[in-house]
């Protein structure tokens, strides 16, 4: 994978495009997790529009594939987004989100091409995704397994039996990406019960660990451009510093705006918040 | 020479040894339990034999990720860990997802009989039972034991393994067919014990002794739920009575399944639910099973002089 500004500058397009369509998305459906899926856009354009993993959006069961697991599956909007717009299945179906007729809901479903699993309770997709990275080691097959977790997730006692049984296992074949955008539901996490140094918590369970800032591709495509010729045996976890709301100043870094589609005024708000942040860049 | 009955444990490992050895996909995760079957797995087929420590939520879903690629996998603890301890995560894997896995739990009912109620499982059938696309298998000895290692091979959706502890006496033929879901382990036209597992042995030993008194019930071995309903209702047929019999609670268990089955079909016939009375909770006496039954009112004499009872009425 070759960085260049002209690759960083498609995926930036992408990121404001692809915001749009996941706010308008959940404004339609009137519901699903707005602010937790712009949180993690811009990790998943990279992931599929940056060159970083190898997949057939018209054959998603190629058995070659890199998986993705969406483990903190509430993003679900931002995952549908990616999906759709790389060909998985036809961009009107997000049309329906969550309503009569609609295909997929608020949570991940694995009869969505490209899905890979259905999720919504936490702490089960990170399970998973190590249980196909342990596979693919032992039938050596070079694919890998990427999951995205949430910092909420990490609250979830059965994420440390798994990030154990990784390390142990040499599963330099897993990624592990937190989507650390510092809050949960009803309140930061430093102030629930605090998650940090979270660094230090994930190197002393034996992973290689890089912090990164979640909203600059040019920092998260260098975190995985050596992604399949790594020397370490350690699973890897990428830290991602992001917002939760990023790019729509009016509901980000908020407490409780979790799981909400803003409607009528906050909506259009939303919409110009992201019409400035596109007229800004 | 006499043949020696193998735990119960043992007949179903040596199976999945046997295909083990023949299909590098069979793969084996256990939480800290052995067995000498799976020692030689452990040693012959290291890459297929899985430790993951006392943490049964994570054998779950590590154990679904790999049988999504198509591994046979089989997870291992003691029964009340491996079921409600991680029912959550079976029931997003196996009961939303059906991915086709099997769990093993061993210990089920008394079988950890003086280690007390944390030990005891009293309530995974009407926990399992509730999840759609599990099949929950009863093992009521070594034979059946071993047929199932093969019939969860071959199985293409979940399945929950019930095995107890204590070594059984054979009652089944090696050869014996159990797909049908149930046996008919003897024949009466009046009434009939329905039960599994253990309480098959004492469905047994109690319609023996009521024979003497010329009473005659017949035995339904139910070891495979859902049960197959055809199947058990040709049998019940035109019968006055039916008894259950179970090691768990009552609700929602075998006798729970017995009278949803009577009621969906409009059959009106009188049943007497023999199991763990929710008002006595949990036991904390020992001495064994026979004692912890007495504590819940399932000694051998009491449940007879219940089911003579209740034939007269």
């Amino acid at each position: 994978m070759i960085i260049t500004e002209k690759l960083i500058a498609k995926l930036e397009k992408k990121s404001d495009e692809l915001r749009k369509v996941i706010l308008e998305t959940c404004i339609k459906a009137k519901t699903g997790h707005v602010t937790s899926s712009v949180s993690c856009i811009d990790i998943l354009i990279a992931l599929f529009h940056g060159g970083i993993m190898n997949f057939d959006s018209e054959n998603p069961q190629w058995k070659g594939r890199d998986r993705f697991i969406l483990s903190k599956a509430q993003a679900s909007p931002a995952l549908y987004t990616v999906l759709a717009d790389v060909g998985y299945f036809d961009k009107k179906e997000l049309e329906k989100f969550a309503q009569k007729d609609g295909k997929f809901g608020v949570h991940l479903q694995m009869s969505v091409p490209g899905a890979e699993i259905t999720a919504g309770s936490l702490g089960h997709g990170f399970g998973i995704a190590t249980g196909l990275a342990l596979s693919a080691k032992l039938n050596r097959e070079l694919n890998m397994t990427f999951a995205l977790l949430g910092d909420g997730e990490c609250y979830e006692g059965v994420i440390w039996e798994t990030a154990m049984f990784a390390s142990h296992h040499n599963l330099n074949n897993l990624v592990a990406i937190i989507d650390r955008n510092f809050l949960c539901v009803t309140d930061f996490t430093e102030n629930l019960i605090a998650e940090e140094p979270m660094k230090d918590k994930w190197e002393s369970f034996g992973w290689r660990v890089l912090r990164i800032d979640g909203h600059s591709f040019k920092e998260i495509l260098e975190s995985m451009k050596d992604i399949r010729s790594r020397k370490s045996n350690k699973p890897l976890v990428i830290i991602a510093d992001t917002v939760k709301g990023s790019g729509i100043d009016s509901i980000c870094y908020q407490p409780l705006w979790h799981a909400i589609a803003p409607q009528g005024q906050e909506a259009e708000k939303a919409r110009n918040c992201l019409e400035r942040r596109r007229n800004n860049d | 020479m006499t043949n020696k009955i193998i735990p119960q444990r043992d007949a179903f490992w040596d199976k999945i040894l046997e295909k083990a050895r023949a299909d590098k996909n069979v793969i084996v995760i256990s939480a800290d339990m052995g067995a000498p079957s799976l020692d030689v797995i452990r040693k012959e087929l290291p890459s297929q034999f899985i430790n993951v420590g006392i943490a049964e939520q994570n054998a779950i879903i590590i154990g679904a990720g790999l049988a999504l690629t198509g591994k046979k996998v089989f997870v291992y603890a003691i029964a009340p860990f491996i079921t409600i301890r991680c029912l959550e995560q079976i029931r997003v894997e196996c009961g939303i997802m059906n991915i086709p896995m099997t769990i093993v739990g061993v210990g089920v009912g008394f079988g950890y009989e003086d280690s007390g109620p944390t030990h005891h499982l009293l309530e995974d059938i009407a926990m399992m039972r509730c999840l759609p696309n599990m099949t929950i298998h009863t093992m009521t000895d070594s034979n059946m034991s071993s047929s199932f290692g093969e019939i969860a091979y071959e199985s293409n959706s979940p399945n929950y393994i019930r095995v107890y502890r204590q070594t059984l006496p054979d009652i089944y033929e090696k050869n014996h067919d159990f797909r049908k879901g149930l046996s008919v382990l003897k024949k009466s036209k009046d009434y009939y014990i329905v039960s599994c597992g253990s309480m098959t042995h004492t469905a047994i030993e109690v319609s023996e002794k009521l024979a003497k008194n010329k009473i005659n019930i017949g035995v339904i071995d139910a070891y495979t739920i859902p049960i197959n309903q055809k199947l058990f209702l040709d049998t019940i047929k035109g019968v006055k009575k039916i008894i259950t019999m179970e090691e768990n609670f009552l609700p929602g268990g075998l006798g729970s399944t017995i009278c949803e089955i009577l009621s969906d079909n409009e059959i009106s016939i009188p049943v007497k639910r023999l199991g763990l009375p929710l008002e006595k909770a949990y036991c904390y006496e020992y001495g064994g099973r026979d004692i912890i039954r007495a504590f819940y009112g399932l000694d051998n004499n009491n449940m007879e002089r219940k089911i003579k009872e209740f034939i007269k009425k």
